[in-house]
């Protein structure tokens, strides 16, 4: 089958999207549509909620389930009939209209998700997972002991939606429920396909190199917090509907952990995973009534075993024996036409420079100091618009946290460090990314799980300004915005030589590949200042030749560069001026040749005093040697 | 004055439990930088196993056996399950080099333990003798139940032995050394592999030995690990994941806030103050009371 002929039957698929509207005719008995076919409509949209958080995010939330009980308590006590709650000691039963109980719930359910967000700003592993189960458990406290908000575990009985005299109970739930899940999973899949969806991913693999590219990691981390908090508050309003009853009890944290494991069966970041995996949850232990004792253990085993033996989930699984069936995905199509546009397009795919004279970068006395260390002691440096200028120095001389004090990883000690004539000291990693400083990494920092592309297209984050609602519902402009970027991504790709690895992942490339591809996701926050941290470690000989070339091609659209190296023979090609640091501080700036007949710089290049030029320039080469054995190691962080 | 004074010691007897499992995360955290999400579940075995040999199940009275027997054998099965907990749940996360997957593997792996320990011996709650005897002693006018006070003792015991296991001896010092770093300590000949499996038997072990201890003040079923296990992993955060003396202020801080607020405040919310001071530490002091600050290097 090829590709054409599968896209033919696209809307046969639309056609087949709507059929379970149908169920409710066909005459099925009320436990398989109303038991079974809708819980797992509903829980599927709370797996999908969790999925935002840890699929996306790659944070873990085990007390997702107290977001859930925000919806559900809201529908319960905001519309529940007092006719039918003449027990407990709850009293104010509102009876408010649906659809504003809803909006209330998923407004809760989303100021809830700020708070647990907030924790994973600062936390992570272990430390972030035991206060989301404290999140839960303070949550389900709440609902036993207010008894007279919540009936504590007399629980809240609910009637049916309503709608002039007809209800949607029993089977014609389905018509809400399944509407409600589609609905759900246009919304992930858009997610899955925007900048946003890309800005999360790229806070999983590497948060300073998403901060690098211009994603603000705090503010999109607590956005997905807060939205998969409003999506499982969703899922409880549905949920209060569907039972029609709540009760402290569903809230627990097994309810939490049920969703996790759900989540994992079917496969992170998909629909279908969240489906599939959620419908084995809920269907397993009725299908096979021998397993209804035992079905915590059935899942115990299944969960481990899916943890280990299928990492992507079911859903990862049918997608291989997809692609082994209809071949997998071929990116030809989408290749010439980006090619055609992007021939048809001349100039380069990044802003050129116009300077106006003024240093892009200073560092006044810019000192840094680890309790007794001083990594940078009073570092003068000024690199002028457009020009190459190289730092080097041996191991330890503080090279690393000069790079680390302009991109603002740190804060320096003393001293001041002005970019664009701004004061940078406080400017955080983002700010300075948007004012157009670059930078690549000493340790790869790739996004390893995404395309090259797509890690591109990372850098080009600033350049997107769909608000989140159009995001959200997909609406054309959105992909109108997405597919202009994406030529300039491609183009990006092009300048450094890449673009026929465009829809490889990431984690596949030569080492020198990625380096390329760093500069490239530099470049496309459109900077003025480039800085490229140890660019041509482990590069061969070749390549180095390669990597000089798209510097100075880079040079010639007016951005200044820092070239921080230990490659002496690269920085003397292409550096207009070179500074020297030694155990944190300057011992050499000028122009190359006058750096290397200074004294101090072979001193401590060589440790000796034997005082000659070729002595210097001969010192480079041992160090290159020494880098050229350094693995890769970047890209390597994976997920769950 | 007496009230107080007995609100003091139970609270301390119920926070000297929680360090005592915090403590078992603290050893397999320090080797292998997981959490064994199934310590409070493994200490619900070792409860379990010790009612089994000690107790009459049909008479609710014990069997008038010695106590160590009970002891010996948790020690051995909990050991085991340990080692068991480590190679199929800890080991491949730790292969595969996954971020999370050992969150949720220990958490299957104690669904299961509590799974199959409803179904095969019972889902009720029993109450187990204080081999001490179950009446409160007069010390200075104070009611003390012994076993609170053997509680007290054994675990305070406990967290120094090990400790001073761990500062003293060449092994304890191959402990920390895998902990700092596992590639380095493979080259001066540690077996790795070993220090983990031996930390995760040990820290298994010590939870059983919880299990036994906290019986007579609680009862004995298949769910008594759960909130325990996360009280615990709550007071091991608040102590400082890598402190094992933390772990003792965390699991006092955790105990007297219990015990108080029940008292004064009211039973339900017992728990709330102790996580409350959680998501405070967290905010603020992200390594805990007593952790060691970590530099992130770029």
């Amino acid at each position: 089958m090829s590709a054409t002929a599968l896209n033919r039957l696209k809307p046969l698929f639309f056609v087949l999207l709507l059929l379970p509207m149908a169920i409710p005719f066909i005459g099925l008995n009320d436990y398989y549509v109303h038991g079974l076919f809708c819980r797992i409509l509903v829980y599927t949209i709370f797996v999908a909620s969790l999925d935002l958080v840890v699929g996306y995010i790659g944070d873990i939330s085990i007390g997702h389930a107290g977001l859930f009980a925000f919806g559900a308590y809201s529908i319960a006590i905001l519309t529940g009939p007092p006719v039918l709650n003449t027990e407990g000691s709850l009293t104010f039963l509102p009876q408010i209209p649906f659809l504003l109980a809803m909006v209330v719930g998923i407004v809760l359910a989303a100021l809830a998700g700020l708070v647990l967000g907030f924790p994973s700003l600062r936390a992570s592993g272990p430390y972030l997972a035991v206060t989301t189960i404290a999140f839960g458990l303070i949550i389900n406290t709440i609902l036993t002991e207010q008894e007279t908000l919540t009936n504590a575990t007399k629980g809240i009985h609910v009637g049916p939606i309503t709608v002039g005299d007809f209800a949607f109970s029993g089977q014609k739930f389905v018509w809400i429920a399944y509407p409600a899940m589609l609905l759900v999973m246009w919304i992930m899949h858009n997610f899955g396909r925007s900048f946003w969806g890309r800005a999360f991913e790229a806070i999983k693999f590497s948060s300073i190199a998403a901060e690098a590219s211009g994603v603000r990691r705090n503010y999109f981390k607590i956005a997905a917090f807060v939205i998969s908090a409003a999506i499982a508050g969703f899922a409880g309003a549905l949920f209060a509907q569907l039972d029609q009853y709540v009760a402290p009890g569903t809230f627990g944290m097994d309810f939490s952990v049920l969703a996790l494991m759900a989540l994992i069966f079917g496969g992170l970041r998909s629909n279908l995973g969240n489906f599939v995996g959620m419908a084995l949850v809920v269907v397993l232990p009725d299908s096979v009534p021998a397993f209804a004792d035992y079905r915590l253990t059935v899942f115990g085993i299944l969960l481990l075993l899916a943890l280990f033996f299928l990492p992507t989930g079911i859903a990862g699984l049918l997608k291989s024996i997809w692609y082994k069936f209809v071949g997998a995905p071929d990116h030809s199509a989408q290749r010439a036409e980006l090619d055609e546009v992007a021939s048809s397009m001349s100039g380069v795919p990044f802003k050129s420079v116009k300077s106006d004279g003024a240093d892009v970068l200073s560092l006044n006395q810019a000192t840094m100091k680890f309790g007794g260390l001083t990594a940078v002691n009073g570092l003068e440096l000024k690199i002028k618009p457009g020009q190459i200028h190289g730092l080097m120095g041996p191991n330890g001389s503080g090279k690393s946290t000069t790079v680390n004090l302009i991109t603002g990883v740190y804060i320096p000690t003393s001293g001041g460090v002005q970019i664009f004539g701004q004061d940078a000291r406080k400017m955080k990693t983002y700010t300075r990314a948007k004012n157009g400083v670059g930078r690549t990494f000493q340790n790869l920092q790739l996004f390893g799980d995404m395309t090259v592309l797509d890690n591109v297209m990372v850098g080009l984050h600033l350049s997107f300004k769909s608000p989140l609602w159009k995001v959200m519902l997909g609406l054309p402009s959105v992909w109108i915005e997405e597919r202009e970027l994406r030529v300039r991504a491609y183009r990006l790709l092009q300048f450094v030589n890449m673009s026929h690895l465009a829809f490889s992942k990431a984690n596949s490339l030569a080492y020198g590949q990625a380096r390329r591809l760093e500069i490239a996701r530099a470049l496309a926050v459109n900077p003025s200042l480039l800085l490229l941290d140890e660019p041509a470690a482990g590069l061969t000989g070749g390549e180095i030749g390669e990597f000089n070339e798209i510097i100075r091609n880079i040079k010639k659209e007016g951005i200044a560069i820092l070239l921080i190296e230990h490659h002496m023979d690269m920085l003397m090609e292409v550096s207009e001026e070179i500074t020297v640091l030694d155990f944190g501080k300057k011992i050499a700036s000028g122009a190359p040749a006058t750096v290397q007949a200074n004294p101090a710089v072979v001193k401590a290049y060589l440790g000796t005093d034997a005082v000659t030029a070729d002595a210097a320039s001969a010192a480079g080469a041992p160090k290159s040697v020494a880098n050229s054995s350094e693995p890769p190691d970047g890209g390597t962080k994976g997920g769950l | 004055m007496a009230e107080l004074l007995q609100l003091i010691i139970s609270g301390t007897a119920q926070g000297m439990i929680y360090a005592l499992i915090a403590f078992g995360y603290n050893i397999t955290f320090s080797t292998s930088r997981t959490i064994n999400f199934s310590l409070g579940n493994l200490l619900m075995v070792g409860g379990v196993v010790g009612f089994i040999l000690y107790m009459d199940k049909a008479t609710g009275q014990p069997l008038g056996r010695t106590i160590w027997l009970p002891i010996v054998a948790v020690l051995i099965v909990n050991s085991l399950l340990g080692l068991l907990v480590y190679k199929t749940s800890v080991e491949p996360s730790l292969k595969r080099n996954s971020e999370y997957s050992w969150v949720l593997a220990t958490l299957a792996f104690g669904l299961i333990v509590r799974n199959l320990v409803e179904q095969l011996w019972s889902t009720n709650d029993y109450r187990f003798s204080s081999p001490l005897g179950d009446s409160p002693v007069r010390i200075a006018g104070v009611g003390v139940y012994p076993q609170e006070l053997l509680i007290i003792g054994v675990s305070v015991f406990i967290v120094f032995a090990v400790e001073l296991f761990r500062r003293k001896t060449i092994f304890g010092k191959a402990v920390s050394a895998v902990s700092e770093d596992k590639q380095t300590a493979a080259l001066m000949g540690i077996n790795q592999n070993f220090v983990l499996q031996f930390s995760f038997m040990l820290s298994t072990a010590i939870a059983g030995i919880a299990g036994i201890l906290v019986a007579p003040i609680t009862f004995v079923s298949a769910s008594m690990g759960l909130t325990l296990g996360i009280k615990a992993y709550a007071v091991a955060i608040i102590g400082g994941l890598e402190s094992g003396y933390g772990m003792l202020v965390g699991g006092l801080l955790l105990g007297l806030s219990e015990t108080f607020t029940a008292r004064y405040l009211s039973t339900g919310y017992k728990d709330t103050p102790g996580f409350i001071l959680l998501i405070i530490v967290i905010l603020f002091m992200p390594s805990g009371l007593f952790g060691k600050k970590v530099i992130k290097k770029v």
